[in-house]
């Protein structure tokens, strides 16, 4: 007997022979090379068989020259098969929509969670999140990944000091924490107002207390500039000391520039690159071929692929691939001394008041070292200086 | 009697050369497992079947089995494989000579 699963591959069909000279019929098929097996008697001029159903179709030609009329009774095998499922291809359409409607709504944003924040604040989130996309209804994939979404909203809404984005199946979770921004206290305590550092006195503005110093007057670090003793000797008055005393201060500051400094900037120049990753095993879908830059910088974003509350060991993997170039900057001296100058402004800046002025900058020394210009600036700055310092009130002698 | 002389050669053949005897002869070479399966080569033709009897031709005379719910479970030119109860396997030979 040969494999009934070939058969079965190929089809097969029951026939049904009746007549007479049923015996001669079988001979004169078996000697024409058609295969047939599971030969059954019923009845006196009846016949059973099962063959193959590319031999069905030459049957008829040997039938009309016997005196036996067939039938065909049963099909079956994948040929059959494929027939039904095709008839029946409704279910398997339907079934196959079904599981992709799922798997696609598996991957939509269906909630927008903001924790922690005021109402107006939570207004301005989600105003910057339906700029950036992330609204109620959008793929997961075309929205921007969540650090990106973080970086976004603590760079655009002034309010958030941190803002932690979270994925959380279909639902992303916002937890703010908002700038506080401190309320001025309410200085009732006594104070006296002290300079917070060495300085000479350029102007001042005293709202309460009794100014002790003069413009123009030289101040040491913590010597009292407004006092909060108020009146006459005998009758005084403790006070808290406010207003501004402006000083003028000094900095010194040391800045190294090299003169040759070598960059790499991106180009512009970028090629995408979209895959499907199941397993360890990448399908390119769009971007194919290595990109002609011979530098360049690869960034790679790797989303999930979610079924229901399961992630799929499928992912999107969307490739950013940016051209870099090596750029290099080379300063003179006399351009490297402004370029060290500004820089050294700028360092300065950043550590004193917004209200601090820079009135004077002087070069005290100069030199070019290993291809490097060192500066030593002096920095005359004109700032607050008067910082509070509260009286403790002495007992009554 | 050239066919004679040729059955002659065949057989000295098959004896002094120990071929099987259905090669050289063609003579039906009978498989018999227990009483379910019969199966049979070399034969020439099927002469009568039905679930009781079969009778298949023999290059030489016939060959009848009998037995109960026959089924042929393959059929091929030369060689069929019977399956269901086997009683008794028969050679009909009219003329045991082989005369054609």
């Amino acid at each position: 007997m040969k494999n009934q699963w070939i058969e079965f591959l190929y089809g097969r069909v029951t026939v049904k022979v009746s007549g007479k000279g049923i015996e001669r019929f079988l001979n004169v098929l078996i000697r024409n090379g058609i295969h047939i097996w599971n030969v059954k008697r019923h009845g006196t001029e009846t016949i059973t068989f099962r063959m193959r159903l590319r031999d069905a179709m030459n049957i008829r030609h040997y039938a009309r020259k016997s005196e036996c009329s067939i039938t065909f009774l049963r099909r079956s095998g994948i040929p059959f098969l494929a027939k039904r499922l095709l008839k029946n291809s409704g279910f398997l359409l339907g079934a196959g929509v079904f599981l992709f409607i799922i798997l696609f709504l598996s991957n939509v944003i269906w909630g927008i969670e903001i924790k922690g924040a005021k109402p107006a604040t939570e207004y301005k989130i989600r105003k910057e999140l339906d700029k950036m996309g992330v609204k109620i209804g959008k793929v997961q994939f075309f929205v921007k990944n969540v650090e990106g979404i973080q970086r976004q909203l603590t760079n655009n809404i002034g309010d958030l000091t941190w803002v932690g984005v979270e994925l959380n199946g279909t639902t992303y979770h916002l937890q703010v924490v908002e700038k506080n921004e401190p309320k001025k206290p309410e200085q009732l305590s006594p104070q006296n107002l002290v300079a917070k550092k060495k300085a000479t006195i350029v102007n001042m503005f005293v709202e309460t207390g009794q100014p002790v110093v003069e413009r123009n007057d030289h101040v040491e670090k913590g010597q009292i500039l407004v006092s909060g003793v108020y009146g006459q000797e005998g009758n005084t008055e403790l006070v808290a000391a406010t207003g501004k005393v402006w000083g003028e201060t000094w900095y010194k500051s040391n800045v190294k520039l090299p003169l040759i400094t070598n960059f790499k900037v991106y180009n512009g120049k970028e090629k995408q690159k979209q895959s499907l990753l199941v397993g360890s095993w990448e399908i390119p879908i769009w971007g194919f071929g290595k990109p002609e830059f011979e530098k360049y910088e690869t960034e790679k974003d790797v989303r999930k692929i979610h079924f229901l509350k399961w992630d799929l060991p499928i992912s999107y993997v969307h490739r950013t691939m940016r051209e870099r170039e090596e750029f290099t900057r080379e300063y003179t001296n006399e351009e490297a001394e402004k370029e060290a100058l500004n820089m050294a402004k700028k360092q300065i800046k950043s550590e004193l008041d917004e209200d601090a002025i820079i009135k004077d900058e002087k070069i005290l020394h100069k030199s070019t070292k290993n291809g490097k210009v060192i500066l030593d600036i002096h920095f005359k700055i004109i700032e607050n200086i008067a910082v509070g310092q509260p009286i403790f009130k002495e007992t009554p002698e | 009697m050239a066919k004679k002389w040729g059955q002659r050669v065949r057989n000295w053949m098959a004896n002094k050369m120990d071929l099987p005897q259905d090669v050289m002869m063609d003579l039906p070479r009978i498989t018999m497992i227990g009483q379910i399966h019969v199966y049979i080569e070399n034969h020439r033709g099927l002469l009568a079947f039905t679930d009781k009897e079969l009778r298949l031709l023999l290059k030489q005379g016939q060959l009848l089995i009998k037995g109960s719910s026959f089924v042929i479970k393959t059929i091929l030119p030369e060689e069929i494989l019977l399956e269901g109860k086997i009683d008794q396997v028969i050679y009909l030979t009219d003329n045991p000579g082989g005369k054609k």
